[in-house]
C-alpha cells in the first residue's frame, strides 16, 4: 500500500455502524515515562515505557433519527463501550486495512451544538480500557 | 447515494408553492419570467466516512423589466424571510426533500440587480441553497 488520503475509516460502536455520521477518527496508543535516572546517567534523565493507555477521537455529524448517531449516544454515557477502527480506507481487516478494537469509557456526549446556518457536529475523545487489539484478519 | 436530477426536481417543487412563480430544475435558453432557475454550482465530496456530500445550488429568480416599479415589489416579496411570497420559506419549505437529502439550508440572497437575457433587461437574484446529503 501507498500512501493514502483518508476518504473512510469504518468507525463502529458495540457493533453499530457509524461511519456515515463520523468525519474524523483518532486513536492513540501511548506509554507512559517511568523515569530510571541515576547518578550513572550521565547528566541526562534515562526513562523506560511503563503501561500502555489509549484515547479515541471522533468528530460526529449529528443525527437523532431512528438507530442514528445521536440516538446511539443518548443512554452510554458512563458506560463501557467497544469501539472499532479499520484504517487505510478499508471495510474488513486486512495487512493494509489494519482493524484496532477496544473497549473505551463514553464519560462525556455533546447532544446538542452548533451555530445557526451551521451543520450540527459533536465531538467526542474517549480513554480506552484495557488492551487494545490489532487484527489483520488473518 | 443521493440523486443531483432528483435533487434539482425536489428543489424546483418546493419553490413551486409560491403563487405566480414558474420554476424550472434546469437552465433554460429562454425563461418567460416570473420564473425560477435551479442550477448547480459546487459539490464537495467526502463530508463524512459514508461518502457524504454538500451540494451547492443557487436559484435565479428573474421578476420581469428591470424599470417597473411593481416588479421591484414583487422581488421584495420574493426576496423576504417569511410570507407565501418568500422564495427563502419556499426552498425551506420541505428541507428533506421528501427523504432525499439529510437537510438544506438557505443561507442568503446575492446578485440583487439587473440581468441582460437576449436583449431583455430583468430585475433578478440569486438564492443559495446549501444541501448535506
Amino acid at each position: 500500500m501507498a500512501k493514502y488520503v483518508v476518504t473512510g475509516t469504518n468507525v463502529t460502536l458495540n457493533g453499530e455502524d457509524l461511519s456515515s455520521n463520523c468525519a474524523r477518527a483518532e486513536l492513540v496508543i501511548s506509554a507512559a515515562e517511568v523515569d530510571t535516572t541515576d547518578f550513572g546517567s550521565g547528566g541526562f534523565t534515562e526513562v523506560i515505557g511503563g503501561l500502555k493507555s489509549g484515547q479515541i477521537s471522533l468528530d460526529f455529524h449529528s443525527d437523532f433519527g431512528a438507530g442514528a448517531v445521536s440516538r446511539t449516544f443518548q443512554d452510554l454515557v458512563g458506560t463501557i463501550g467497544t469501539v472499532t477502527l479499520i484504517a487505510g480506507n478499508g471495510t474488513a481487516a486486512s495487512a493494509e486495512t489494519p482493524e484496532y478494537t477496544s473497549e473505551v469509557l463514553i464519560n462525556s456526549f455533546t447532544p446538542v451544538s452548533g451555530a445557526v446556518g451551521d451543520l450540527s457536529t459533536f465531538s467526542v475523545t474517549f480513554p480506552t480500557s484495557g488492551e487494545i487489539s490489532y487484527s489483520t484478519g488473518v | 447515494m443521493v440523486d443531483i436530477t432528483t435533487v434539482r426536481q425536489k428543489i424546483a417543487e418546493n419553490i413551486g408553492t409560491i403563487t405566480g412563480l414558474r420554476t424550472s430544475a434546469e437552465l433554460i435558453d429562454n425563461p418567460s419570467p416570473p420564473i425560477a432557475l435551479v442550477a448547480l454550482d459546487s459539490v464537495d465530496y467526502h463530508n463524512d466516512f459514508g461518502n457524504g456530500v454538500v451540494l451547492s445550488f443557487s436559484v435565479s429568480v428573474i421578476v420581469g423589466r428591470s424599470a417597473e416599479r411593481t416588479m421591484q415589489r414583487k422581488l421584495d416579496a420574493y426576496i423576504s424571510p417569511e410570507g407565501a411570497q418568500s422564495v427563502k420559506a419556499g426552498i425551506e419549505s420541505n428541507r428533506s426533500l421528501d427523504g432525499t437529502v439529510d437537510d438544506l439550508v438557505c443561507p442568503g440572497v446575492s446578485n440583487v440587480g439587473s440581468i441582460t437575457i437576449n436583449d431583455q433587461t430583468y430585475l433578478a437574484a440569486e438564492f443559495q441553497i446549501t444541501v448535506y446529503a
